[in-house]
């Protein structure tokens, strides 16, 4: 697969499609993000696959909005799994990528991954190497605890939530890792709504507050879950946000290229499309 | 208002104590009746539960 990638990567450099490349590259055992320049080998390039396959992601679309802040004129390609993509569709939507300047080199998971990680989509729409499968009991997976959320009444709910929200660190480790959190001011930061040095954090303020601007963003990667140092459920909640959209509004985020948030539109909200 | 209520309802938050209504600054009964209705409503409701736990940890 790797050399299918490097292949494609090579090809861009040589029809000078791209200025650099965003991948990871594995150095003295350890993987990191690194941008490729031309004229440089593409020595070290790896999928994020140490032990097993995608143990090492990284948020490369969050560098990548940082490098086209500094660079806007450079086109540049990246290294997207299908919550990449994703994550990609959406960053053009809010305006923080030109479409016309990012090339992704979509690499497919294989099923053991998908089902790890209860992907929807487990391969990118441009997809350079590996097989697009479908991980079907993996979204059953997903629905279940969600279904099973909805089956405690209220007072049960409340409980399991703040009993997870006061694990809470307030490390900001989830609005860190995240792909498709891009603001420069992070209300989660502003002094007059969240107080600093303040342990455990307002419940559920702190936390929905995140919740609320992800609705339409969140692409479902994961990542935030993986990073929690406390292992709040926060995949979970933003899975609710994302049902909620999907039933409301018909509105899946990073599904579509030119999709529209309906929490962007103007008027009455848009009903929900018939699939 | 539809999502936050949602969301709110998911983490065990009645949704009937979030309410959002455009008034008019010349609508003065319209608001106090709303108000007066939002607080009726809230104290079938009781005590918020968010309360309760602010009190505890206060003890602690």
């Amino acid at each position: 697969m790797i050399d299918m990638v490097k292949q494609k990567i090579e090809a861009l450099f040589k029809e000078k499609k791209i200025a650099g490349f965003l991948g990871l590259r594995e150095q003295n055992g350890q993987v990191a993000p690194h941008l490729f320049m031309e004229g440089q080998a593409l020595e070290g390039l790896c999928l994020g696959d140490r032990k097993i396959a995608g143990d090492a992601r990284y948020p490369l679309n969050k560098i990548l909005v940082t490098l086209a802040r500094q660079y806007p004129e450079k086109t540049l390609g990246i290294l997207a799994r299908g919550c990449d993509e994703r994550g990609l569709y959406g960053l053009f939507r809010l305006n923080q990528l030109d479409p016309d300047r990012v090339i992704p080199v979509g690499i497919a998971c294989p099923g053991d991954l998908a089902l790890a990680c209860e992907c929807k989509k487990p391969f990118p729409d441009a997809l350079a190497a590996g097989e697009k499968i479908q991980a079907g009991e993996s979204v059953k997976a997903g629905l279940e605890t969600l279904a099973a959320m909805d089956t405690l009444d209220l007072d049960k709910r409340f409980s399991f939530w703040k009993n997870q929200f006061s694990k809470c660190v307030k490390c900001y480790g989830c609005r860190d890792i995240c792909p498709m959190c891009f603001c420069k001011d992070c209300s989660l930061e502003c002094e007059d709504l969240v107080s600093k040095g303040d342990l455990p954090v307002d419940i559920p303020v702190f936390h929905l507050t995140r919740a609320m601007h992800m609705a339409d963003r969140c692409v479902d990667c994961g990542l935030c879950d993986e990073a929690c140092p406390a292992d709040i459920p926060l995949r979970l909640l933003y899975k609710k946000t994302a049902q909620i959209m999907d039933i409301e509004f018909g509105f899946t985020s990073g599904i579509n290229k030119d999709e529209r948030s309906p929490l962007s539109m103007m008027g009455p909200a848009p009903k929900k499309v018939a699939k | 208002m539809t999502l936050l209520s949602q969301v709110l309802d998911f983490c065990g938050v009645e949704r009937e104590r979030l309410r959002a209504r455009w008034v008019s600054s010349a609508e003065a009964p319209e608001f106090v009746e709303e108000v007066n209705r939002f607080i009726d409503a809230l104290k079938t409701l009781g005590p918020s539960p968010l309360k309760v736990k602010t009190a505890k940890m206060g003890v602690s």
